[in-house]
């Protein structure tokens, strides 16, 4: 007889998954219900801004998803044409003008992808809204490559852009989601004024809260009886570990899942968690590493593999080049340049998947110099072989 | 006035109704990409269109978006005309068939 999985479900422990019901936030659901009371009881008179923090998997994307649908649903009620709209800037290269492409695209889908600026698309924004007088409210999710790539000139512009037009309604409030508030050090003195004045800060998840949470995706996501509550308390201890890190426990909870299923087990044990645990790294997300450019992953490639030849703190990036090459020729891809490979290590440094930084002395000439601190280079290479293979196939 | 025969004289021009009746709403670029015709023959013919009052445009600043008129009852009719066409296309006996 063949084997069934243990999994009813797993969708539900994907990382995109919105849960119906939201667990341990209601305090700051509430208080942005607060904050945002006018657009359903006096829309258009103001606007406003919010500033959501808090450290990896406390919640931030789920609250604000969850704020949005449901103001979304009492406007409906209200016959009031508010819209919500979550944009993650990090998915959008930290891009301004490609986070109003999306926004844009929500009101007409084809809207052409070229041929003006971010300013003009800004200015086509507030045309749609007025014309069709809709109210939006817009979640800035992972803002700190926008903040990174384009400083002040976005948040300035999206917050005061109200205040220029003074014969019309108000219509767009901002949420900008951030890990660390330092990060707001980097803009004027302007736009940090707009924006600060409304914090509302995530703590860590306790235990108890991480397996209530957990509790809620195994009814969802698991068969009946396929998973005990000590599995549920060892995952919820080690997101706890994590730094109250939900998405770490969920995470856990999926891949001890796809282990018992290997093994044909039919019941997730709390070794499968552990198992899991080794393969799981908490600070960089298998999310992220999937969505990375195929050029990205094979030169992260390079790097893990080179790194686990050395065993060294850090790779120049003239070995880092030469890795990556060798990586090209086994996928039978053209290597990119040399300033191509610089600004993916830019870009790879500012998602913290791997540390650049220049070289000081001890060394001839100046150079960049490569360090993995965050996860294991044989762990990142079974990461990216298995998503490149998928890649491969993808593009077959 | 715009002639039923000024529509449907030019294959262009039945192209863009089709597409825009398909698609809903597009820029003038991406019409023409899609209708293979070139940006000022396309221009034209939208005027053409647009005089007949088959379809609308909205200006964003530069850009110019042109939509189906689904108001417009010659419009739908045009529509109901092309679906129905496709279908009979479809549903065509071969003519080797008719023959015998």
């Amino acid at each position: 007889m063949s084997y069934a999985s243990i999994f009813k479900d797993e969708t539900k422990l994907d990382i995109n998954y919105t849960p119906l019901k939201l667990q341990h936030r209601n305090t700051q659901l509430q208080l942005l219900n607060q904050y945002f009371r006018h657009t359903i009881e006096t829309s258009g008179k103001m606007t406003q801004r919010v500033i959501i923090t808090g450290k990896v998997g406390t919640g931030k994307t789920v609250l604000t998803q969850h704020f949005g649908q449901n103001i979304t649903r009492e406007a409906r009620q209200r016959n009031i044409n508010l819209h919500y709209v979550h944009v993650n800037c990090r998915q959008n290269k930290g891009s301004f003008f490609l986070v109003l492409q999306q926004i844009v695209t929500q009101f007409h889908p084809t809207f052409p992808k070229r041929g003006y600026s971010a300013e003009e698309l800004l200015q086509t924004l507030m045309q749609i809204l007025d014309d069709q007088n809709i109210y939006l409210i817009v979640t800035l999710d992972e803002l700190e490559p926008l903040i990174q790539n384009e400083g002040s000139e976005p948040l300035y512009k999206l917050s005061r852009i109200e205040e220029t037009r003074t014969k019309t309604a108000k219509r767009l409030s901002l949420i900008c989601i951030l890990r660390d508030l330092s990060w707001l050090d980097n803009l004027d003195a302007s736009t940090r004024s707009t924006l600060q004045s409304n914090i509302i800060q995530l703590d860590a998840y306790t235990k108890a809260q991480l397996q209530d949470i957990l509790n809620d995706r195994v009814l969802l996501a698991f068969k009946q009886g396929t998973i005990s509550t000590e599995t549920i308390t060892l995952a919820a201890e080690l997101g706890e570990e994590e730094g109250g890190n939900a998405r770490y426990s969920i995470e856990l909870l999926w891949r001890a899942g796809k282990y018992a299923d290997t093994e044909e087990i039919k019941e997730v044990s709390p070794e499968h968690i552990r198992k899991a645990a080794g393969n799981v790294y908490a600070g960089i997300r298998r999310d992220e590493i999937i969505a990375l450019d195929f050029h990205k992953k094979l030169f992260l490639l390079g790097v893990a593999r080179r790194f686990q030849q050395t065993m060294g703190v850090h790779l120049s990036m003239g070995e880092a080049e030469e890795a990556y090459t060798i990586a090209c020729e086994e996928f039978d891809e053209k290597p990119r340049g040399h300033t191509q490979l610089w600004k993916y290590i830019q870009e790879l440094s500012s998602l913290g998947v791997i540390k650049a930084e220049l070289s000081t002395s001890g060394q001839r000439g100046k150079t960049t110099l490569i360090g993995l601190p965050r996860i294991a280079a044989v762990d990142l290479e079974n990461e990216l072989n298995k998503t490149l293979e998928q890649d491969r196939r993808g593009l077959a | 006035m715009i002639m039923v025969e000024d529509v449907f004289s030019s294959r262009g021009r039945v192209r863009i109704l089709r597409i825009l009746s398909e698609i809903g709403e597009l820029n003038i670029s991406e019409i023409a990409r899609r209708a293979r015709l070139n940006y000022t023959t396309t221009n034209e013919h939208l005027q053409v269109l647009e005089r007949a009052d088959l379809i609308m445009h909205k200006s964003f600043g530069r850009i110019r978006i042109y939509r189906f008129n689904e108001e417009n009852a010659k419009a739908r009719a045009i529509r109901d005309l092309m679906e129905l066409w496709e279908q009979k296309n479809k549903y065509d006996i071969p003519k080797k068939v008719r023959n015998v």
